[in-house]
C-alpha cells in the first residue's frame, strides 16, 4: 500500500519513517512555543508598556535624564533625576502622552527609521538615536552653531532645518518638520533615552581602550 | 569584554558553526560517496570545531550559560550528521518504491 | 498513475489557470526583483556620494523602495509558486481563480502607486491622514495603510483559493495540510502593519512579532513547502519522504523560531530574560538549515547528480547552503547578547540581512523559474549552459556584497559601539574609518557584478534553450514519480 513504508524490524522504527509522527511533533512544539510565548509576552508587556517596569510614563520628560553604568547589573542604566523642565514647561500626564503622539507620528510621517535607528532598529545612514537626548554634540556643536541658549531649542532649531546646520559631508535632509512638530520630536527623543535598554547602547559617551 | 575580544570572540563563533558545517557536509559526502579520504576531511573539521569550542570556552570573555551551550553544542555536533543520515537512508529506503 | 512526462509539459497539453497566474506573478516578481536591485545600488552610492539628489530624494526614501520592493517580490514569488504547483496537486483548478485574477491586477497597480507615491510625495504632516494615504514609517511595512489594506485582501483571495480548493477538491495532502494551517500566522501576523503605537518599546515588540515571524517562520514554511514540491519535481523524490522532511523542518524551525523572536528583544526595553531565552533559541535556528545541507548532499550523492532540470536543481542545492551560511552562521555569528550589543544596529546587521534573505528565498524562487521555464517550453531536459552565467554572477556578487559589508560592520561595531561610545561622534569616526569605507566601496562593485547575474538570470530565463534528448538511461518511465494526490 502507498500508505505504508516497507516494514521494519521493530515497531518504533516503522513510526519514525511516517510523516503523521513528525506532524505530531511538529503540531505539538509549535504549540508549546506559543504558549510560552503568549505567557513571556503578557509578562514583557507589564515591563513596555508606558509606565511599566523599564519604560517610564510620559511625564518623565519634567526629569532630568542620564545613563550610569550599573555595576551590579553589568550594563548601562537610565538614571531619572530631579526635575528639569523641557521648554521652560511642566507637562501633566495628559500633555505629555499628547506630545509624545505627535512625535511619535512625525517618526512615522517623516520614515526616520530609514535613515536612523531606534534602540538600534532602523537603517544605519544616520546615527542610532537612542540615547540621542543625552549626546554631547547638541551642546558641544549644535548651541553654538544655532546660537540658541537651551539643548531642547537648539535640537528644535536643527529639526526645522538640518540642512541648515550640518556637522559632516553626509548631511540630513529637510523634512519640513515645523515647530509643534520638532518640540514634540525632541520631547519624544528625551523620553526615549530614559527607557531601560538592558545597557544598549553601552557605554554611551565614554570611549574605551581597545 | 574588550572590543578586540569582542571581535575576535565574534568571529571564534562563526568559524565554530562553520566548521560544524564543514563536518557534517564532508561527512554525509564521505559516507555516500564511500570516500575515506572526505571522511577523513570530515574528522578534521570536526575536531577543528571542538578546539574551537575549547578556546571559546577557555579564552572568551562569554558568560558562562553560553560557554556551556558551545561546549554541548560541540559535543552533539558529533551525532547530529550519523544520526541524520541514517534517518534519511532509513526514509528513503522505506519510502522509494524498488528499482 | 502518472507516468514521469505527467510533470512535463506537452504541447498538447494547457496550463491550468492558476499556473498562468503564477506565472504572472513570477513575471512581476522577477521584474521586481530588478527594481529592488536598481534602488539597492542607488542606496549604496549614497554611502559613496553622500551628497547625492540631497533634498530630492535622500537615502530613506531610497532604502525604502529597496526593502520594500525585497518584501513584495519574494511574496510574489512565494504565491507564484504556490498558485503554480497548487492545482497539480489536487488535481483541479484553484476555486476562486477569478478573484485571484483580479487581485493579482490590483496588486501590481498598488504596488506602482506606492512606488509613485515614494518617488514623488515621500512624506507627510505628522498626522493620521499621511500613515493612510503618504507614509507609515516603519520598516518594510512604510506603505500606507490604504496600501496595507490591498495585502490584506490579495491574501485573503489567497487563503480562500488554497482552502477553497481544497475542499472542492476533496483532498488535503500532507503539504496542502501544512501550507492551509500556514495562511493563518501568515495573514494574522500582518495585522500588525497598522500599528501606530506612541510607545516605541511597545510598536518594536509588536512589529517584530510581524517581521521575524513573517521571514524566519511562516516564510520558511512558505519555501519548505515550495521546495517540497521542486523536489518531486526534479528529483522524483516520493511524496511520503518530503512530506515527513516537511514535518521535521517545520518542528525544528518553529520549535527554534518562535523563541527566537526573543533574538530581537534584547534591546527594546523588554526583561533581561530575553537576552538569555532569545540567545539560547536563536543559537537553535541553524539547526534546521544544518539538516538541510545533510538532506541535499544525500540527495546530490543519491542521485549522483541526475536530474531533468540542472539549473532548478543547482540553485535549489544552493539554497541549502547559503541558507545555513547566510542565516545560519553569519547569524550565529552575532545572536549572542556580549556580541549582539556591539553588533547590533550595524552593517554587520546589512550583511547578515542581505546573505539570509538570498540565501533562504532568493535561491529557491529562482528554483521554481526553472521548473516553470522548463514546463513552458516543453523541454524534456534542461541542461544548457547559459544559466552558469546568471548562476555564477549572482553567488559571486552576493558574496562579495555580504563580505565587504561584513568587514565595513565589523569596523563600524568596533570603532562606533565597543570604543566609540556610540555617540554621533563615533558613528563619523566609524564612518570614516579606511576598513569601514573600503567595504562599502567593495559591497557597491560587488552589486553591480549582482546586478549582471540579474540580467544574465533574466537573459536566460526568457531566451529559448535548444531542445537536447534526455540521456538514453535517463529515457525509461520514472517508477520514482510521486503518486496521484493521496488524502492525508
Amino acid at each position: 500500500m502507498a500508505d505504508c513504508p516497507r516494514r521494519q524490524e521493530g515497531g518504533a522504527s516503522v513510526q519514525i519513517q511516517d510523516p503523521l509522527f513528525w506532524r505530531a511533533g511538529a503540531v505539538s512544539t509549535t504549540l508549546v512555543m506559543l504558549i510560552v510565548l503568549a505567557f513571556l509576552s503578557i509578562d514583557s508587556y507589564g515591563y513596555i508598556r508606558a509606565g511599566g517596569i523599564n519604560v517610564p510614563a510620559y511625564d518623565v520628560i519634567n526629569r532630568h535624564i542620564a545613563y550610569e553604568y550599573d555595576w551590579s547589573r553589568h550594563a548601562s542604566t537610565p538614571v531619572v533625576g530631579e526635575e528639569e523642565l523641557l521648554f521652560g514647561q511642566k507637562f501633566s500626564a495628559d500633555e505629555a502622552a499628547q506630545i509624545m503622539r505627535k512625535g511619535k507620528l512625525v517618526i512615522q510621517s517623516r520614515n526616520c527609521m530609514n535613515c536612523h535607528t531606534f534602540f538600534g532598529n532602523g537603517a544605519y545612514y544616520g546615527p542610532d538615536l537612542t540615547k540621542s537626548w543625552l549626546d554631547p554634540a547638541w551642546e558641544q556643536i549644535w548651541m553654538p552653531m544655532t546660537g540658541k541658549e537651551t539643548k531642547e531649542e537648539a535640537m528644535v532649531a536643527f529639526l526645522m532645518n538640518p540642512d541648515q546646520y550640518p556637522t559632516w559631508q553626509r548631511r540630513m535632509p529637510n523634512l519640513d518638520i515645523d515647530e509643534e512638530e520638532a518640540r514634540a520630536m525632541v520631547a519624544y527623543l528625551k523620553w526615549l533615552s530614559a527607557i531601560d535598554t538592558n545597557g544598549f547602547p553601552a557605554n554611551f559617551g565614554r570611549m574605551q581602550p581597545r | 569584554m574588550t572590543p578586540v575580544l569582542f571581535l575576535l570572540t565574534a568571529i571564534l563563533l562563526g568559524l565554530f558553526m562553520l566548521c560544524g558545517g564543514a563536518w557534517a557536509l564532508l561527512y554525509c559526502l564521505g559516507q555516500t560517496r564511500g570516500s575515506k579520504m572526505i571522511m577523513r576531511a570530515g574528522l578534521a573539521s570536526y575536531a577543528l570545531a571542538v578546539i574551537l569550542a575549547l578556546t571559546i570556552a577557555l579564552a572568551t570573555p562569554l558568560q558562562l550559560k553560553w560557554k556551556v551551550l558551545i561546549m554541548v553544542s560541540g559535543l552533539a555536533y558529533a551525532f547530529i550528521p550519523p544520526i541524520t543520515l541514517r534517518y534519511l537512508e532509513r526514509l528513503h529506503a522505506a519510502w522509494e518504491p524498488h528499482a | 498513475m502518472s507516468t514521469s512526462d505527467s510533470h512535463t509539459l506537452h504541447r498538447s497539453e494547457t496550463l491550468y489557470r492558476s499556473q498562468k497566474l503564477g506565472m504572472k506573478y513570477l513575471i512581476a516578481a522577477v521584474a521586481l526583483f530588478g527594481v529592488m536591485i536598481v534602488f539597492g545600488f542607488l542606496s549604496a552610492l549614497y554611502y559613496l556620494f553622500p551628497g547625492m539628489f540631497f533634498n530630492v530624494f535622500d537615502f530613506n526614501m531610497s532604502k525604502t523602495l529597496h526593502i520594500d520592493t525585497l518584501v513584495i517580490w519574494i511574496l510574489m514569488g512565494l504565491i507564484g509558486s504556490i498558485y503554480w504547483y497548487l492545482p497539480k496537486e489536487l488535481g483541479r483548478e484553484v476555486v476562486g481563480i477569478r478573484a485571484a485574477e483580479w487581485f493579482f491586477w490590483i496588486f501590481c497597480a498598488a504596488v506602482a502607486v506606492v512606488a509613485l507615491i515614494f518617488l514623488f510625495v515621500q512624506t507627510g504632516k505628522a498626522n493620521m491622514w499621511t500613515l493612510w494615504f503618504i507614509q507609515q514609517g516603519r520598516k518594510y511595512v512604510e506603505a500606507p495603510r490604504w496600501a496595507a489594506l490591498g495585502i490584506v485582501g490579495v491574501m485573503l483571495v489567497f487563503s480562500y483559493n488554497v482552502i477553497g480548493t481544497a475542499i472542492k477538491a476533496n483532498k488535503v495532502t500532507g503539504i496542502v495540510w501544512v501550507l492551509m494551517i500556514d495562511l493563518i500566522p501568515l495573514v494574522g501576523v500582518y495585522l500588525f502593519a497598522f500599528d501606530s503605537d506612541t510607545n516605541m518599546s511597545n510598536d518594536l515588540y509588536w512589529w517584530w512579532w510581524l517581521v521575524h515571524m513573517w521571514v524566519e517562520s511562516t516564510w520558511e514554511i512558505l519555501i519548505g513547502i515550495i521546495m517540497a514540491w521542486v523536489l518531486m519535481d526534479v528529483m522524483g523524490t516520493p511524496r511520503k519522504i518530503v512530506e515527513a522532511w516537511l514535518y521535521i523542518e517545520v518542528m525544528l524551525v518553529l520549535g527554534a523560531g518562535i523563541l527566537g523572536l526573543g533574538h530581537h528583544y534584547f534591546w527594546i526595553g523588554t526583561p533581561d530574560y530575553w537576552l538569555s531565552i532569545g540567545g539560547f533559541f536563536s543559537a537553535l535556528e541553524p539547526l534546521p538549515l544544518l539538516g538541510m545541507v545533510v538532506h541535499a548532499v544525500y540527495d546530490a550523492g543519491m542521485h549522483k547528480m541526475k536530474t531533468r532540470n540542472r539549473p532548478a536543481y543547482i540553485w535549489i542545492t544552493t539554497e541549502a547552503f547559503l541558507n545555513f551560511i547566510g542565516a545560519g552562521i553569519w547569524g550565529f555569528m552575532m545572536t549572542l547578547p556580549q556580541i549582539n550589543l556591539f553588533s547590533h544596529g550595524t552593517q554587520w546587521t546589512v550583511s547578515h540581512g542581505h546573505f539570509a534573505f538570498y540565501g533562504a528565498y532568493v535561491c529557491g524562487i529562482i528554483a521554481v523559474l526553472y521548473v516553470v521555464k522548463q514546463k513552458v517550453s516543453g523541454m524534456e531536459l534542461l541542461a544548457h549552459r547559459r544559466w552558469y552565467w546568471g548562476y555564477g554572477l549572482l553567488n559571486l556578487g552576493m558574496i562579495g556584497m555580504v563580505s565587504a559589508l561584513l568587514l565595513s560592520g565589523m569596523a563600524q561595531a568596533f570603532f562606533e559601539r565597543a570604543t566609540g561610545g556610540s555617540t554621533l561622534m563615533a558613528f563619523v569616526i566609524a564612518s570614516e574609518d579606511p576598513w569601514f569605507t573600503a567595504g562599502l566601496w567593495a559591497r557597491a562593485g560587488f552589486g553591480i557584478i549582482f546586478a549582471a547575474g540579474y540580467v544574465a538570470l533574466v537573459y536566460d530565463l526568457l531566451a529559448s534553450v535548444k531542445q537536447v534528448p534526455l540521456p538514453t538511461d535517463q529515457r525509461r518511465p520514472s517508477v520514482v514519480r510521486s503518486a496521484e494526490p493521496e488524502v492525508a
